[in-house]
């Protein structure tokens, strides 16, 4: 995946570089017509069926979405595995699917499908959960929007990422990723056209695990990620 | 209630600059939108509260909003006080006597709301007291919500079979928590509720007015204070909550808060008071405080001046409570139930429990881990400040009404 990132070739026209145009996005959730799932059979037969948007959504908007960045749990699958069904070994094994290593989600869905059909004819027994901890399959509308703002330098990504709303971060760190030929974020995409300038902070950026960060925490990292690029930068 | 409205501005100290301009940005695209929202009363309870702040703020961002709310008799809102608990699963006796006050209310303000609604873009009616306007204003060219802010996941029946068509019409309709909803034939969304930081209830304290609590409530400033604010319910377990402080003592010196308000026009509400105060009696340390219901700050200064908030229900709705405690950089040790499983998370920001004996080890625990306390406190306050604060009630909102103007798809761009 990060050598993909660094093949991907290098326009050469940093002469005249677009700025980059901040975005932020709102996003609104729904319950899906799907119908919940109280025990592991029926979440069997339902993530067969739900809504790719309903996938998206359990697996990579928990982050920006009105709830505690649960440090454990980085999925809704998982989490309801281990809160609701008690089952630590089903949740361990969820909890490890990284959504942006699949090319799609119909690839996630399936390999979700895999795991819990796995999980199911390993016990003897239908794991249930309290008749008011169901899952409810949700999925949300993403409102995107201009900010106004611009990047104009890579020198200046550090001070606009400090000022940016999680929410923004989000919409251009991760969303992006769903949205992007080279399913790369936002900021490495437009460092493309910086050529060397932009070399480094793309390697950077790709290495950091994202998925397992809370907005904050990816926030605080792409920070000192530029600060120790920009040291690099004033050395040459 | 009876609060000064504020400016959006006002906020911006608390939520950053950037919070405010989403808001902007967001409301840019709803501009001379024509939206009404219709409940049952102006002053009181927690529907009113949001109202006050929310047609202001949504005016200050150039909506069109105004609140209209609906009139009634005595019948008419005993009716609908069956609605309520019914709609929460009590069961209730509905008679044709109540279906005929409720359903000529509705007609009547009707008659002086149809131009009004039927005129709007965007109508919002707050729970069941109006929800019967919808099928009563044919020309209605707008879109129809319905707000439910109670727990509608396991109806009595009979109120739900009356209810359910009244309903199924509206283009969608709105909930708390996901574990709130009820199948209805429309789109529903998800809106958790929210506190104002800079309301009575939240907003910081001088020193010397949380110094002032110890003197009027005679509470020791040597001992560790825990505190459950919540009615004399048996739901929200003050029984419970006094065993677990009386396992816990034995280990630790501390004092036990539990306000309340009056209990007079609820006979099983002055029960369970009887019973507390029992409980309580051979104990100095335990304060069973009676406050009046507009005690804002007063309940503010006793929840800043305690060690761990408390609220170990056993059936809650979301629990805004927990919401401040966790806002005031406290700690909260609550029942593992409704929305406070979603705000309090073991050893980040409280601890869940199902028993006074899981409350007392988890006190005996926070007692002698002093710096954990800390620790969890400031992460519960910027977990509020991202998710819980009126800003991000007011965001959902914005963008809900962008979906109904342009269609929902899983991503829209907003106009600029």
């Amino acid at each position: 995946m990060k050598e993909e990132i660094l093949n991907i070739e290098i326009k050469g026209k940093s002469a005249a570089v677009t700025p980059f145009q901040i975005k932020d996005c709102a996003l609104i959730v729904r319950i899906c017509d799907q119908l919940p799932a109280i025990n592991l059979r029926e979440l069997h037969e339902r993530v067969g069926n739900c809504p790719e948007d309903s996938l998206y959504h359990h697996f990579c908007e928990t982050v920006v979405r009105p709830s505690f960045d649960d440090p454990e749990f980085h999925n809704d699958f998982a989490r309801w595995a281990r809160h609701a069904l008690h089952d630590h070994v089903l949740a361990e094994r969820l909890e490890i699917l990284h959504p942006y290593s699949f090319d799609n989600m119909e690839d996630l869905r399936k390999e979700l499908i895999d795991i819990i059909a796995d999980r199911l004819s390993e016990i003897h027994y239908i794991p249930w959960a309290l008749h008011d901890q169901a899952f409810f399959f949700r999925s949300a509308t993403t409102v995107v929007f201009d900010t106004t703002r611009i990047i104009e330098s890579p020198e200046d990504l550090c001070n606009a990422i400090d000022e940016m709303t999680t929410s923004s971060l989000y919409y251009h760190f991760w969303e992006a990723r769903r949205r992007t030929p080279g399913k790369i974020d936002d900021f490495s995409h437009w460092l493309l056209d910086w050529n060397d300038r932009g070399k480094p902070l793309i390697k950077a950026f790709s290495q950091i695990d994202f998925y397992f960060m809370s907005l904050p925490e990816l926030q605080q990292r792409l920070r000192q990620v530029i600060k120790d690029t920009g040291k690099s930068w004033a050395k040459k | 209630m009876g609060e000064k409205i504020k400016s959006i501005r006002s906020y911006e100290p608390i939520v950053g600059p950037a919070v405010l301009n989403q808001l902007r940005q967001l409301a840019g695209n709803l501009e001379g939108l024509r939206v009404v929202h219709v409940n049952s009363t102006k002053t009181g309870g927690g529907v009113a509260e949001i109202l006050t702040w929310m047609i202001a703020f949504m005016r200050e961002l150039g909506i069109d909003a105004s609140w209209e709310v609906i009139g009634g008799n005595e019948p008419f809102f005993n009716t609908t006080k069956l609605f309520h608990n019914g709609l929460q699963g009590n069961q209730v006796s509905l008679s044709t006597h109540h279906i005929k006050a409720y359903e000529e209310t509705n007609r009547n303000n009707a008659e002086t709301l149809r131009h009004k609604l039927e005129d709007a873009d965007i109508v919002f009616i707050h729970d069941p007291q109006p929800a019967m306007l919808l099928s009563l204003c044919s020309g209605r060219r707008g879109k129809w919500i319905w707000r439910c802010h109670i727990d509608a996941s396991q109806p009595y029946r009979p109120v739900w079979k009356y209810l359910r068509p009244l309903l199924e019409g509206y283009d969608a309709s709105i909930f708390s928590m996901a574990e709130f909803t009820r199948a209805l034939p429309h789109p529903q969304f998800l809106v958790a509720p929210s506190i104002d930081p800079l309301s009575e209830k939240n907003i910081d304290l001088p020193q010397s007015e949380i110094d002032d609590v110890y003197n009027r409530f005679g509470l020791s400033p040597d001992k560790p204070i825990l505190t459950q604010v919540s009615r004399f319910d048996r739901f929200k377990d003050p029984l419970g909550v006094i065993y677990g402080y009386k396992l816990a003592r034995k280990c630790c010196p501390i004092q036990l808060v539990l306000a309340g308000g009056s209990a007079d026009d609820d006979p099983e509400g002055a029960e369970v008071l009887r019973e507390v105060r029992e409980a309580a009696q051979d104990d100095p340390d335990i304060h069973v405080l009676m406050l009046p219901p507009d005690a804002h700050r007063t309940i503010n200064a006793l929840q800043r001046c305690s060690d761990v908030i408390i609220q170990k229900s056993t059936r809650e709705g979301f629990g805004l409570t927990v919401t401040e405690g966790l806002w005031k950089g406290k700690p909260v040790i609550g029942g593992q139930v409704g929305g406070i499983a979603l705000q309090v998370i073991n050893h980040h920001t409280g601890f869940l429990v199902n028993s006074p004996e899981g409350m007392a080890q988890r006190v005996r625990y926070l007692m002698n881990h002093r710096e954990v306390m800390k620790t969890m406190g400031n992460k519960g306050r910027e977990f509020v400040r991202e998710n819980f604060l009126l800003t991000r009630h007011l965001r959902e909102y914005l963008t809900l009404m962008v979906g109904l103007r342009r269609g929902f798809s899983s991503r829209l761009i907003a106009a600029t």
